[in-house]
């Protein structure tokens, strides 16, 4: 073989080693190996498992944590993790320049949203939803931000607004 | 009266040595960024700096060691550069450590210029000491991580600087005699011939490949180690599989192609490699092999190549050695600068996203709402501790629950997020890698033009 031959072969078989590796791992998923990309906050999002206390809650939480994050126009992970901790939430007001009554008014609308979906996701008896919404326009604001983050003391709230009538509040939860 | 001929190792093992610096470093940077609490692109100067100090002195001190005599040069070379890696050992913080860098880099191209002046005399002609100097150059610069990395896990990143101190002072011994007898008979073994011109399109092309290779190891010891979170150790074995690469592509000599078939065979692998890199299709170590052996063999075939085109029928040998020298070490600092803009920004974007993709894994898991609101803090505590790094998440998950569904739950729902985290980490390098495959695939410009044009 000739000197030239020699060199052409090398560089044939160069460019057919480097595109088989290529070809293989792009064959193989590596140009969608990434984050898998989260959902729009404003887009609904079909509730889960709306048996249950305790499932409802939980639903109606994420649901509110939806509606919040839409107004906020942020997402609804990064509401969730602005809201752990006063710090992490503090750190989260500060880089997006958002006041307090701008972050309460958002939680508000949020939690509005949750009632809405839990009536549509047959969560919530009618019955309740208006009272319900009712009292979650006159919240006060550290109150909001716990409701969001545990929907369960929204139950307890209601159990005991509506009296000692045992069994009620599963009536009201169909 | 003929002057003294140092012997073959210490030469080579000087060049070695010098030009392992410029990658030994690498596998430590991770462990330099945590200890002296700087910044990724902070820490990167660390390595810039001494490349950049060798591109920009390469050439003068080419000059010097013909004027002076490479005896004299070399042995000064040595002992600046084995005082800045004593300097380097004991630096408390980056701007000292940055500084000493720099004169190490000053020293080291006084040495290595040097060297190349004293080799034909000790192995009989000047091809064959272009060859052996070659050689060790690639040598070093592919064995350098590996030794680096085992170095910062055993004893600490100083030590890396520290004993490259007496290593030098061994190689520089040798040397002395033939300093003496220049400095007794006032004889310089090289004549002071005019300069020719440089290769251009040949040194351009080892700057394009070197800021390639430069991206090949430095992103993918940062993968393994900040991204993946492999401890040093084990990031320098995983990375020793490009110099056994390289090992074997150097025995690929002049038989297999001329100088040009070997430059582009070895640019395109180098090139192909990288872009198995940028298309990792998961964060598995075993997958960084087949990329790291296809830019190994590419790295010996394309070094070796450019450098002796670069040199051939070009004297002195020294100067033009230094100009492969500047060539190749200002292609690693401005693959190194133009890289590390984008990586820092992807890391913080590809964090920013696997971290909303691991809370909505979170929030969608079916752990009890208790227990997910409680690891929702530990997690988000967990996230401000790290800062912008790509956080470890175990702790979070600490203690696991008693109960046994939800400790499966749990573990599940710690598989998940950790894949989010991998896939966020893992991307966040694929623009700077699939860059530097382009980088790589840019030097066939001036390979291709070489064979028309000889500058």
């Amino acid at each position: 073989m000739s000197p030239t031959s020699r060199g052409s072969l090398l560089v044939g078989v160069a460019i057919a080693v480097s595109l088989a590796l290529v070809g293989a791992y792009l064959a193989a998923g590596g140009a969608s190996y990434t984050p898998a990309q989260t959902q729009d906050p404003c887009k609904d999002r079909p509730w889960r498992d709306p048996e249950g206390l305790q499932q409802i809650a939980e639903q109606f939480s994420l649901s509110a944590l939806d509606g919040a994050a839409c107004q906020l126009g942020v997402s609804r992970e990064a509401l969730a993790r602005a809201l752990a901790t006063p710090a992490s939430r503090e750190s989260f007001m500060q880089r997006r320049g958002i006041d307090d009554p701008e972050l309460v008014r958002a939680i508000r609308a949020g939690l509005l949203r949750a009632v809405d979906d839990a009536e549509r996701a047959g969560a919530l008896n009618p019955v309740l939803a208006a009272p319900l919404r009712a009292t979650l326009r006159q919240i006060p604001p550290e109150q909001a931000i716990e409701l969001i983050n545990d929907a369960r003391s929204l139950l307890d709230s209601l159990q005991s607004f509506f009296g000692p009538a045992q069994g009620l509040l599963e009536q009201l939860f169909p | 009266m003929s002057p003294p001929r140092p012997r073959l190792p210490a030469l080579a093992i000087a060049v070695g040595l010098v030009l392992a610096d410029s990658s030994i470093v690498v596998l430590a940077l991770p462990e330099i960024y945590r200890e002296l609490d700087t910044s990724v692109a902070g820490v990167t100067w660390v390595l810039v700096s001494f490349n950049l100090v060798m591109a920009l002195a390469a050439v003068p001190a080419a000059h010097l060691a013909r004027r002076i005599g490479p005896g004299r040069a070399a042995a000064i070379g040595l002992a600046v550069f084995a005082g800045a890696g004593l300097a380097c050992g004991l630096a408390a913080e980056l701007n000292t450590l940055i500084a000493a860098r720099c004169v190490q880099a000053l020293g080291g191209a006084i040495a290595v210029t040097a060297v190349l002046e004293l080799l034909p005399a000790t192995v009989g002609s000047e091809r064959r000491a272009v060859a052996v100097w070659a050689a060790a150059g690639a040598t070093g610069a592919a064995l350098g991580p590996a030794v680096g990395g085992i170095l910062t896990e055993l004893v600490s990143w100083q030590s890396i600087f520290l004993i490259q101190t007496p290593i030098a002072i061994a190689a520089g011994v040798p040397v002395l005699a033939v300093a003496r007898h220049e400095a007794a008979t006032g004889i310089i073994s090289a004549e002071l011939r005019p300069t020719g011109r440089p290769h251009l399109l040949a040194n351009l092309a080892l700057a394009m490949v070197s800021a390639a290779i430069a991206a090949a190891l430095f992103l993918l010891v940062l993968l393994l180690i900040e991204g993946w979170r492999l401890t040093p150790i084990g990031a320098a074995i995983v990375v020793s599989a490009m110099p056994l690469a390289a090992l074997l592509g150097a025995r690929l000599g002049p038989g297999v192609g001329s100088e040009r078939a070997r430059a582009a065979a070895g640019t395109i692998l180098v090139a192909g490699g990288l872009g198995g890199l940028a298309l990792l299709p998961k964060a598995e170590v075993a997958l960084t092999v087949p990329p790291q052996l296809l830019i190994g063999v590419g790295l010996a075939l394309v070094l070796s190549a450019l450098t002796e085109t670069a040199l051939a029928g070009r004297a002195p040998q020294a100067i033009h050695g230094g100009w492969t020298i500047a060539s190749r070490h200002a292609g690693v600092a401005v693959g190194l600068i133009a890289l590390t803009p984008l990586f820092t920004a992807e890391i913080a974007e590809q964090r920013r996203e696997a971290i909303d993709a691991g809370t909505a894994v979170v929030l969608d898991s079916r752990v009890e709402p208790l227990l997910k609101l409680e690891l929702s803090r530990r997690i988000e505590q967990q996230l401000e501790g790290e800062r912008g790094k790509v956080p470890t998440i175990g702790p979070a998950f600490e203690p696991l629950p008693e109960d046994p569904d939800d400790r499966a739950d749990v573990l599940n729902l710690r598989g998940e997020l950790q894949d989010q985290l991998d896939r966020g980490a893992t991307h966040a390098f694929s623009p700077s890698f699939g860059l530097g495959a382009l980088l790589g695939l840019l030097a066939l410009i001036p390979i291709g033009l070489a064979r028309r044009v000889d500058l």
